[in-house]
């Protein structure tokens, strides 16, 4: 079976111009759940930006097939409705929308693209109702304009419920523990495993291996400068907060 | 990422061009002309010309007096050049003052009589007359060209006192109160266009609220210019006696044509103590094409008086049409404790121009007055928010508080901010604020990100830096309104 | 426009000047295109649009003339003491716009820097006011202010000139005073700095009667250049007082300024400053306190023509009496100029029912990627602090007076100068909170 990502030999530049992924090689497949860790300007995030379209960033080298089709050719909103997701490591305020309106144009965009029909008012009320259960979020933060006025866990809490809604085949969680306190990161994490499902790959982009003792990965890898420049299974992260990534970096 | 630098990088498709590719073209749906037979005015401004209109109408002396009156102040007067504008010459001697459907020369007086061509122009207009009015629960004064062609619901209303009846009628059946009011807010030689409009409107709709009564249904009229080379210059006049409440909806089309046609309307509310008045505006006039070729020239001056104490009036637009708008809805916060407000949506795409604002003149004691106006600028628009916040010195304990947002949309369009603020109380309080931004790539690439188009993404967000002044309209017109910001932004037919 | 008679005072008053003036034919022949175009174009009427709150009426009635050579009084040290600053600096004081070099003194001045009268540079080195009078008389000053600056080329007595070399950094204050009498004052003020160069400029307007002080002031900083410029305006409440001020920025220069208005039956101080390089900087903090029937304008402008630069002006107004404060604001953000961040803010207490303001913060926005935005407050002393601070034993009038003095001297604050000029500043708030001031 083919994986549901396979990334190779991928180089791009951040806006601006300099290189900063520099040939990255990497398989995931349905159902897996990878952590991708590494030290500050490594290239997570560009990864994450570059697999998402992010506007501005400029592939300059390798490709990227989901499932079996060519990523890089999609447009971002395209990529989104056929499934791949991305948890931003800064969420964006959106002044005046509705959380909940904004989520159901979202929906339903998939839905018709996927040839479902869309989903009514109830219907939807009743899907927001089910995940909100799913994931012990209070239905507040809904009737707000997206983002607007939410402490940093609660855009992270919101990014995860969206996560929830959409059902995407590829979740990239971009840094989601950056700046939550431990009662936080411990809700955010168990919405994510929650959402772990045999159909589902995650990929988990974080600078602290905090993370993983609350969303155990099948995988492990270091990027830095570019690279994926050793690989893992979940001891391997422990092994990493041991040794730490200098000598990984001077290896490759 | 904040670093993005899309300026040299044509790789992608970057936000501005999406941006551009989705605001260029040409959506505008209500361009079509009905072909009805008319009855004009020869074209020119004379005397003869204002006393043929009265006669057309067959208006008392008075009244004439009072236009011919209003023709000289005009004939003194210059366009005003004030405003940040680019206004080709007008030749008002070219255009024609009058038009009117010439099947129903004196009016219609009832649906059936109404020309069925023209029935079929407010079907595309998605105007509810007739039995759709009921079940919209509108009452609807439709003023085609010059006349007003029909009123639904008229003694649906009457039996609450309610009169809610064309301009020309009022005349002649409400002479009174018409005589009372007509002039009291916008006297005939308040601004170029006022005076113009005093010597040569031809219809309009009036409305008056008995005491005490609280009119159970949104009132609507639906203006339309369809001749060619005409002007429109109605005249709406309201008023809410003591204790009433009224709401009411104005909506405005035109035919695409390639001449700039002139359309000077003046509106007068009046609230007396207690009572409440809501006017909310969807012009969406045809705005002329891409390089700026025809559309509506709207010169409108729109005022109201808070004549009583504790009375309230409100003023709602989106300003979606026209090639260039000029229009200030202001209130005249007389009665001690009056409120005013004013909500603005204003678009420019293309060529369009936009200078748009409010005037809140505070009298009265513990007056208070809000100002909430949203600008969008794309294409080569320019858009201006120009508003006058005026306390007099006796204006013991005037609050008000603006916000004016503007939005820009690609880089070859404006957005200009004037505020003028003027006190002469120390206990008054005055609070302007004002912001002007661009649609943040973040905010669109996160809206893709979520699957939407670079289009919807976009209605998504001008739709949100809206909110608060679409909050304020009529649900059915909130509904249309933000359609019409999709359509004026996108290009597409809908 | 003028009739003939209104500028004739003045014409009379230019040919004086011409007769006994020693100076370039260059300099007499722009003098005279100067005047011609002033009789053509007159003083501004309230018609235009940035002159339609000024009154100007105390000044056109009966325009003081200049004085001449010699002419009044000039003021004893003592006089001057409570205006100047605490610390070393190179002083230079102007009596109705004529270099007083019995009042003016300093150390001796570091290599790289060019500080004298104009008069001076005129003689020793002309080479550096070269292309200071080309062009129109007004110097690129537009609108209604053109009409001051006109009539301060055709006029003008004297002034000081500051140019520094690339690199050079003055840390002496330059100290200028400007003192009226019952005269007109012309002066000009003219600052070049060279790439990286950086100094510090105070201007303190002092004196008055019934006179007239008419500045036209020109800044150029070259790249990365950094002018602090604190303004005291300080007259007798009967004296007029005129300022044309015109800045150009190239890339990273900053250019910060500080206005204290306290003087004046009218005054009014256009600002322009052209932000045409990339990344410069401009900041402005000032306060206007008027009381009685004074009236004061600010007009300030700030064009943003280069990539990311900032503008933020912090104006605040108190207005007591029967005062009239405006503030005419405008950023204008020419097409391309991205990156432009742009702050204006106008805060006013109105402490008399006679007292008026009129505030315009006006954005003309030509680019879209820019962040910009004002505000605009009037508004009473805050009922809630005064109670406060009387609940813990204050008197009204100190409780009063200790809000007030917060509200203004924020602005002064803000402004982040070095401490002597700060405490310069606040001493002069005080002494106006203390009604010791004009």
């Amino acid at each position: 079976m083919s994986k549901l990502l396979e990334i190779r030999g991928l180089r791009a530049r951040i806006p601006g111009g300099r290189e900063v992924l520099k040939g990255i090689d990497l398989d995931v497949g349905a159902g897996e759940v990878h952590a991708i860790m590494g030290p500050n300007g490594a290239g997570k995030s560009t990864l994450s930006s570059v697999l998402a379209g992010k506007p501005g960033y400029e592939v300059t080298a390798g490709t990227v097939l989901y499932r079996g089709r060519d990523l890089l050719a999609m447009p971002a909103d395209e990529r989104a409705r056929e499934g791949v997701f991305l948890a931003f490591q800064y969420p964006v305020e959106i002044p005046g929308v509705n959380n909940m309106y904004f989520l159901r144009a979202a929906l339903n965009a998939g839905r018709r693209q996927r040839g479902q029909a869309e989903l009514d008012a109830q219907q939807f009320l009743k899907a927001v109702r089910e995940r909100l259960k799913l994931l012990d979020i209070g239905d507040d933060l809904l009737r707000r304009a997206v983002n607007v006025g939410f402490s940093g866990g609660e855009k992270k809490r919101n990014e995860i419920f969206q996560m929830a809604m959409l059902e995407p085949a590829l979740a990239i969680l971009d840094e989601t523990d950056s700046g939550l306190d431990i009662d936080a990161l411990r809700a955010v994490s168990d919405g994510v495993n929650r959402l772990r499902d045999p159909a589902r790959a995650i990929v988990m982009i974080t600078h602290y291996q905090r993370l993983l003792d609350y969303i155990v990965p099948d995988r492990v890898h270091v990027l830095a400068d570019g690279r994926i420049v050793a690989s893992g299974d979940k001891t391997f992260a422990t092994e990493l907060e041991r040794t730490g990534y200098a000598h990984l970096g001077d290896a490759a | 990422m904040s670093e993005i630098d899309t300026a040299d990088r044509p790789a992608s498709a970057t936000p501005p061009d999406i941006l551009d590719s989705i605001v260029q073209g040409e959506g505008y749906k209500y361009g079509f002309v009905t072909d009805i037979e008319a009855e004009e005015a020869p074209p020119g401004l004379n005397e003869d010309t204002v006393r043929f209109i009265s006669a057309k109408k067959g208006e008392p002396a008075w009244l004439l007096d009072w236009r011919l009156k209003a023709f000289r102040r005009w004939q003194a007067m210059e366009a005003p050049d004030w405003a940040k504008l680019d206004i080709a010459p007008i030749d008002y001697q070219a255009a024609s003052y009058y038009s009117a459907p010439k099947a129903a020369k004196d009016g219609p007086k009832s649906l059936d009589e109404v020309d069925p061509e023209l029935l079929k122009t407010y079907e595309k207009l998605g105007i509810p007359l007739g039995e759709r009015a009921a079940l919209a629960g509108v009452a609807v004064d439709a003023v085609f060209d010059s006349v007003s062609v029909a009123t639904t619901f008229k003694d649906k209303l009457a039996d609450l006192g309610i009169i809610f009846c064309s301009f020309g009628e009022a005349v002649r059946e409400h002479a009174e109160l018409v005589r009372r009011y007509l002039g009291s807010v916008v006297p005939q030689g308040d601004n170029f266009f006022a005076a113009l409009n005093s010597a040569v409107f031809s219809d309009g709709s009036f409305v008056y609220v008995p005491p005490g009564v609280r009119c159970p249904m949104e009132l609507s009229t639906y203006f339309r210019i369809n001749a060619a080379k005409t002007g429109q210059f109605e005249r709406t006049l309201l008023i809410a006696d003591k204790g009433a409440y009224v709401s009411y909806l104005e909506g405005c089309t035109a035919p695409q044509r390639d001449e700039n046609q002139l359309h000077a309307a003046v509106v007068e509310l009046v609230a007396l103590e207690d009572a409440e008045i809501k006017y909310a505006t969807v012009q969406n006039w045809y705005p002329g094409d891409e390089n700026g070729k025809g559309g509506i020239y709207n010169f409108v001056t729109k005022r109201g008086a808070c004549r009583g104490a504790r009375s309230k009036i409100s003023w709602a637009q989106v300003e979606t049409g026209s090639a260039i708008t000029w229009k200030y809805p202001s209130c005249l916060l007389e009665g001690d404790g009056s409120v005013g407000a004013f909500y603005s949506v204003a678009i420019t795409n293309n060529r369009q121009q936009a200078d748009t604002g409010t005037k809140m003149i505070h009298i009265g004691r513990d007056t208070s007055s809000t100002v909430i106006s949203k600008g969008i600028s794309a294409g080569r628009g320019q858009n201006t928010y120009r508003g006058q916040i005026k306390v007099l010195s006796a204006a013991e304990g005037a609050r008000n508080y603006t916000q004016c947002d503007s939005l820009l949309i690609g880089k070859r369009c404006g957005a200009h901010t004037v505020p003028y603020i003027d006190v002469r109380h120390p206990g008054a309080k005055v609070e302007h604020e004002a912001t002007t931004s661009k649609i943040s790539e973040d905010q669109m690439f996160y809206c893709q990100q979520r699957g939407l188009t670079a289009e919807d993404a976009l209605s998504l967000i001008v739709n949100g830096f809206c909110k608060e002044v679409l909050n304020e309209l009529p649900m059915e017109f909130a509904v249309e309104a933000q359609k019409l910001l999709a359509v004026s932004l996108e290009g597409s037919v809908g | 426009m003028l009739m003939t008679d209104d500028s004739a005072p003045f014409r009379a008053a230019f040919d004086r000047l011409r007769a006994t003036a020693d100076e370039p034919v260059w300099l007499t022949t722009h003098r005279g295109r100067a005047m011609d175009r002033f009789a053509l174009m007159g003083f501004p009427t309230r018609r235009q649009e940035a002159w339609r709150f000024t009154d100007l009426e105390p000044l056109t009635a009966a325009p003081p003339l200049p004085a001449a050579a010699g002419d009044g009084d000039l003021p004893t040290p003592a006089s001057l003491a409570p205006w100047l600053l605490p610390v070393a600096t190179h002083r230079l004081v102007l009596v109705n716009g004529r270099f007083a070099p019995a009042l003016s003194a300093g150390p001796v001045l570091p290599a790289g820097v060019w500080l004298a009268s104009v008069a001076e540079t005129l003689r020793q080195r002309p080479d550096l006011l070269d292309g200071a009078f080309r062009g129109r008389a007004g110097g690129g000053a537009e609108g209604g202010e053109e009409a001051f600056a006109t009539l301060n080329a055709a006029l003008f007595t004297d002034g000081v000139v500051l140019v520094l070399e690339p690199g050079t950094v003055l840390e002496t204050p330059v100290e200028i005073i400007h003192h009226i009498t019952s005269a007109a004052a012309h002066a000009r003020l003219h600052i070049v700095l060279g790439a990286g160069a950086r100094a510090t400029v105070v201007e303190t307007a002092t004196g008055g009667g019934a006179g007239w002080a008419n500045t036209v002031g020109v800044v150029t900083l070259d790249a990365g250049a950094v002018l602090t410029h604190l303004h005291i305006q300080a007259e007798d409440r009967a004296a007029c007082h005129t300022a044309v001020m015109r800045a150009v920025l190239a890339d990273r220069a900053r250019y910060e300024a500080c206005a204290l208005i306290t003087g004046g039956r009218l005054s009014r101080r256009d600002v322009a400053v052209t932000l045409a390089g990339d990344a410069a900087e401009f900041r402005l903090h000032c306060a206007y306190l008027l009381d009685g029937g004074q009236e004061a304008t600010l007009s300030v402008r700030a064009d943003h023509l280069g990539l990311g630069c900032r503008t933020e002006e912090v104006v605040k107004g108190v207005l007591a009496g029967a005062s009239h404060g405006v503030f005419l604001g405008t950023v204008a953000v020419a097409p391309g100029a991205d990156g432009t961040d742009a702050r204006q803010l106008n805060r006013n207490l109105l402490l008399s029912p006679q007292a008026r303001v009129d505030t315009k913060p006006e954005l003309q926005i030509l680019a879209d990627d820019v962040k910009c935005s004002h505000g605009a407050t009037v508004g009473s002393l805050d009922e809630a602090s005064l109670f406060y601070l009387q609940a813990r034993g204050i008197d009204p009038e100190t409780a009063r007076r200790m809000l007030v003095e917060a509200f203004a001297v924020d602005a002064i604050d803000a402004a982040g100068l070095s401490e002597p000029l700060a405490d310069l500043a606040r001493r002069h708030l005080r002494r106006w909170l203390d009604g010791g001031a004009s």
